[in-house]
């Protein structure tokens, strides 16, 4: 999978957030705030990723096991893949 | 993991965050000296109804662009395109399709007028986040009595229907003066009748650049404006909402807002400034950089004198709205008492009490 190209990270203040690009401003309306993790997830997706790479991504960069951070990345894939933000 | 947090609150967090580590998170970039109309207590009117950019006194789109990469570098995130009127420039879709790539939250004001149907389907394919009109009247004669211009309270309709059609996030707002006030309702009622937002403001400032203005023929009395930021929603801002509830003020700070802590201004001619309505210290970002320019900007801000030792000791302060920028409009300095000003925070401890009176007059 790999993220669309009409979002743009912003990290403002060391706040992380999508920006809607092009047509997408009309069905965002506003910017969507990351926290740490899913900003790191985002990044990665930058490049075609499978939950596998991401879950050991996660759990490297992160020190956590692999349960915890597959609960995770699965979790914001979902949310990602619902909003139509990826491509698989 | 991801947060949709309401947006209002968001923003200002994000402003609050961005001041404390001074980045240039909110920018206005001028386009354009000159309006197709000629209002009359507009701050910024050049009237000339001709083509823009005036060629040797406004930056190009390629310099309009190369600022928005240096200034993204540096944190901005929120980018106005204002005017004059930004639709005179032949140019516009030059400087705003760049822009729409690259992660910006772009507003645009304008008056509407030359907003034609090809103009609102090719914003359509990129919209901003909001397109922000004035609309000067609910009729012909009252919009135009203010623009001074035959025909363009039609045009301006026909701007908004344009706009609506493609899809565009559209807010209306208005200019309230005596000229228009009594039509204060029936702009309203169009709004909705469009699916619009709707606000209004009182607060007519003076011309920066110290020309003659002929704004105190459009104010409305201290009274006038204080009765209606207390009686109509869509004439009560931010600022007489802070008003209202208290100021946050520091007890000697002179510069309030966001302004040179993380807003700042470019001018057509290429000029940063702390706000449209104070044009200082005029730093050169194509010149010397984005970041150095910004930097004189903070300075200047952070080492501006205090409040003026009549409006520290002035028991209505809480209700005042001065700033640097009025001083400097009404009496040429950054810190003395704005009579206008004053009149409003007489009015509004007249209509509220005092902070500490228990009984404000209903």
């Amino acid at each position: 999978m790999k993220r669309k190209d009409d979002l743009m990270l912003q990290k403002v203040g060391g706040q992380a957030l999508l920006i809607p690009l092009g047509a997408k401003v009309l069905d965002m309306n506003g910017m969507v705030v990351l926290n740490t993790t899913a900003s790191f997830i985002w990044e990665l997706l930058a490049e075609d990723c499978s939950i596998e790479e991401l879950v050991r991504a996660v759990a490297d960069r992160f020190e956590v096991d692999a349960d915890l951070a597959g609960a995770d990345v699965r979790t914001f894939v979902d949310d990602l893949y619902r909003q139509g933000w990826i491509e698989i | 993991m991801t947060g949709t947090a309401e947006y209002g609150p968001l923003v200002r967090e994000l402003h609050e965050r961005a001041a404390k580590l001074n980045l240039p998170i909110n920018g206005i970039f001028e386009l354009t000296f000159v309006c197709n109309l000629r209002c009359g207590m507009c701050y910024a009117r050049q009237f000339g109804g001709k083509r823009s950019p005036v060629e040797g006194r406004e930056l190009s789109s390629t310099q309009w662009l190369e600022l928005a990469r240096q200034a993204k570098d540096s944190g901005l995130l929120f980018l106005l395109l204002t005017g004059g009127e930004v639709f005179l420039r032949n140019d516009f879709f030059d400087i705003y399709e760049p822009l729409t790539r690259m992660g910006f939250m772009i507003t645009v004001f304008t008056n509407g007028c030359l907003i034609t149907a090809p103009i609102a389907k090719r914003l359509a394919q990129a919209p901003p986040s909001r397109v922000e009109i004035s609309l000067y009247g609910a009729t012909a004669a009252t919009y135009e009595k203010i623009t001074g211009v035959a025909g363009s309270f039609a045009a301006c309709c026909a701007g908004i229907e344009n706009l609506i059609v493609n899809r565009v996030p559209l807010v209306l707002k208005t200019t309230l003066s005596r000229f228009n006030v009594a039509e204060l309702e029936d702009m309203r009622q169009m709004a909705h009748a469009w699916g619009l937002k709707f606000y209004g403001s009182w607060l007519l400032a003076r011309r920066p650049d110290l020309q003659g203005s002929e704004v105190e023929n459009f104010r409305l009395s201290a009274e006038q404006c204080v009765e209606l930021e207390s009686t109509d929603q869509a004439s009560a801002n931010e600022l007489s909402e802070a008003a209202i509830n208290g100021m946050p003020w520091e007890s000697d700070y002179n510069f309030y807002c966001k302004a040179g802590r993380a807003a700042f201004t470019v001018n057509p001619s290429g000029d940063m400034n702390v706000c449209i309505l104070l044009p200082k210290p005029g730093a050169r970002p194509l010149e010397i950089g984005f970041h150095e320019a910004w930097m004189e900007v903070v300075k200047y801000v952070s080492s501006a004198p205090a409040p003026s030792s009549a409006c520290l000791a002035c028991g209505e302060r809480v209700f005042c709205g001065r700033c640097p920028a009025w001083s400097l409009m009404e009496n040429g300095t950054l810190t003395e008492p704005v009579p206008y000003w004053c009149d409003i925070a007489r009015a509004r401890t007249k209509r509220y009490g005092r902070p500490s009176d228990p009984n404000p007059v209903p």
